[in-house]
C-alpha cells in the first residue's frame, strides 16, 4: 500500500495523537474546573453541534492513530501474506464501526 | 571462573547445547576475552571470533550475561557467575559463538555507505567547517559489531527486511555528511515500511553499543531530516 | 553453506535476554496499545449506554462494585496510563527531549512505575468501594 509508505504512516500516527491529546486536556480542563457532569450537563454537550463533532473528532483520531499502530504489530509478527491480510482486514473493519457507530449515536442525538 | 557456553556443531549436533566450564584467570588476565582463551586451552574446539583484542575490530560481539557485548573490553570482575556465554541473539549460528554475519553486511551496503559527490574533486581536499566535521562525532566511530542489531527486538523479528540500527548509524553518518549530495536519493532509499519504519526507539542498540553510540539517536535525526525535507 | 543458513539455530530465548528498562516500556507501550484496541468497541458502547438514559450514565460512573469489574477497569486505567505516558516519552523524544541514556532510562522507569501506581490506585478505589457496601 504505497499510499502508507513510511513516512506518512508515522506522520500520520503522530498528528493524529497530537489531536488525541488535545482534545483529551480540552476533556480534562472541563472536567477540572466543571466537575462531575450531570446526566443532562452531558447530554445537552453530546447533542450539540460542537460536542458532537468533537467527539466524532476524537474516535476518528484514535481509530488512525490505532491503526497505524496495529499495522506495525501485524507486520512485525505476521509473515505470511494471507495471515496478515485477514487480521488487517479485521482490525480496519472494526475500526470503521466504530467510527460509524459513534457517529449514528450522536447523529440520533442531534436529531 | 565458572562459564557456561553456547555450544554447537553442525557436523554433529542436531541441537545447540550449553557446556559448564571452570577455568583459573592468569595473573593478569582482565577481560572475558583473556579467560576465553584459556578455555580454548582445556577444549579448543570451543570457536569465537577475535582479532584486534582492543575493542576496535568488533570481532568478539557476544550475549554476555543476557546482554550483547564485546569479549576483549568486558571486564572480569564486572561478570556474575556462571558467566553465560551466548552468540548474538537472532544471527544464524555457524558453530559456538560464530554468528552468520552476510544479511547485516548486505543490509550495510544496501544504505551505500560511502561518500557520492559527482562535483568535480577541488585541488585539495572537501572542505568542511569543524561544525560540519562535528557532525559525524558518534557516527563515524562504529566498528559494525552487530551488537547493537544483535539486541534489536524489531531487527529479530525482520532481519531481511529491517536495515537495523548499525546499518542505519552508518545511513546517516553520510546524510549528516556535508560533502555528500545525495541526501535526496538517501532518504527516499529509506523511506519504507520495513527499511527505516521497523524501528520503535526501544533504544536497545544505545544500552549495549560498546562504543558508546546512538544508533536511535541517528535514526531520530533521520526521521528529522525526512520531515524537514518533505515540508 | 546456504543449506546450512537455513537450517542454522538462533539464540532467540527471550527468558534469557538481559532488557534493560526501555525495552519494558516499550513492550507495555505495545501491549497496552493492543489491549486498548480491544476496548474500543468497548468505549463506543459506553458512549451510547452513556446518553442512554440517566440510570446507565450513573452505572457507567460509578464502576460497578463487583471485584471482576473492579480488576477489568484497573487494567483498563494501566493501558491508558502506560500508553499515554510511554507515548509522550516518544513525542518528547522525536523532539530530541531526553534521548541520552541516562534520561531515556529515567522516563522510562517513571512510565513503568506511574503506570502501575495508576492502576493500583484505581484497583484500591475499586475494591474498596465494593467492600463499603
Amino acid at each position: 500500500m504505497r499510499v502508507f509508505s513510511g513516512q506518512r504512516a508515522w506522520l500520520l500516527q503522530r498528528v493524529s495523537v497530537l489531536l488525541v491529546l488535545v482534545l483529551l486536556a480540552v476533556g480534562g480542563l472541563r472536567l477540572l474546573f466543571w466537575p462531575a457532569p450531570s446526566y443532562e450537563d452531558w447530554r445537552s454537550f453530546a447533542s450539540s453541534a460542537h460536542g458532537a463533532v468533537l467527539i466524532v473528532l476524537f474516535f476518528g483520531a484514535v481509530a488512525l492513530h490505532a491503526w497505524v499502530g496495529a499495522r506495525d504489530v501485524v507486520l512485525d509478527y505476521l509473515q505470511h501474506r494471507a495471515v496478515r491480510f485477514a487480521v488487517l482486514l479485521l482490525v480496519a473493519t472494526m475500526l470503521v464501526a466504530v467510527t460509524l457507530r459513534v457517529l449514528f449515536v450522536l447523529g440520533g442525538q442531534i436529531a | 571462573m565458572k562459564l557456561r557456553i553456547y555450544r554447537f556443531d553442525p557436523d554433529t549436533d542436531s541441537r545447540p547445547r550449553m557446556q559448564d566450564f571452570d577455568v583459573q584467570p592468569g595473573p593478569t588476565d582482565r577481560m572475558l576475552l583473556d579467560l576465553l582463551m584459556r578455555v580454548r586451552q582445556v577444549d579448543d574446539s570451543v570457536s569465537f571470533r577475535r582479532s584486534c583484542r582492543e575493542g576496535v575490530c568488533g570481532s568478539d560481539a557476544m550475549n554476555i550475561n543476557g546482554r550483547n557485548g564485546l569479549a576483549c573490553i568486558q571486564p572480569l570482575a564486572s561478570l556474575k557467575e556462571p558467566v553465560v556465554l551466548r552468540p548474538l541473539p537472532g544471527f544464524p549460528v555457524v558453530r559456538d559463538l560464530i554468528v552468520d554475519m552476510t544479511q547485516f553486511f548486505a543490509h550495510y551496503h544496501s544504505v551505500r555507505p560511502w561518500l557520492i559527490n559527482d562535483q568535480p574533486p577541488p585541488e585539495r581536499e572537501r572542505l568542511q567547517s569543524p561544525a560540519d566535521r562535528e557532525a559525524l562525532d558518534g557516527l563515524y566511530e562504529c566498528i559494525l559489531c552487530a551488537c547493537c542489531s544483535g539486541f534489536c527486538p524489531s531487527y529479530w523479528w525482520n532481519p531481511d527486511k529491517f536495515v537495523g540500527p548499525a546499518g542505519l548509524l552508518q545511513a546517516y553518518r553520510f546524510i549528516a555528511d556535508s560533502r555528500d549530495t545525495a541526501t535526496a536519493e538517501r532518504l527516499d532509499f529509506l523511506d519504507d515500511v520495513y527499511r527505516l519504519y521497523r524501528c520503535r526507539t526501544i533504544m536497545n542498540c544505545t544500552e549495549v553499543c560498546p562504543k558508546g553510540l546512538s544508533p536511535s539517536h541517528a535514526i531520530e535525526r533521520i526521521r528529522r531530516t525526512m520531515v524537514e525535507r518533505s515540508s | 553453506m546456504t543449506r546450512q543458513r537455513d537450517t542454522a539455530p538462533k539464540f532467540l530465548n527471550l527468558f534469557e535476554i538481559r532488557f534493560p528498562v526501555g525495552a519494558i516500556a516499550s513492550i507495555g507501550h505495545r501491549i497496552s496499545g493492543v489491549l486498548l484496541i480491544l476496548a474500543l468497541p468497548l468505549a463506543a458502547q459506553a458512549l451510547e449506554r452513556s446518553l442512554h438514559s440517566e440510570a446507565e450514565f450513573r452505572a457507567l460512573l460509578a464502576m460497578r462494585a463487583s471485584p471482576w469489574a473492579s480488576i477489568a477497569t484497573a487494567v483498563v486505567a494501566w493501558a491508558i496510563a502506560h500508553h499515554l505516558l510511554a507515548g509522550i516519552r516518544h513525542l518528547l523524544m522525536d523532539l530530541g527531549v531526553g534521548h541520552r541514556l541516562a534520561a531515556a532510562r529515567a522516563s522510562a522507569w517513571f512510565v513503568n512505575v506511574a503506570a502501575l501506581a495508576v492502576a493500583i490506585a484505581i484497583l484500591a478505589a475499586g475494591l474498596w468501594s465494593g467492600g463499603a457496601r
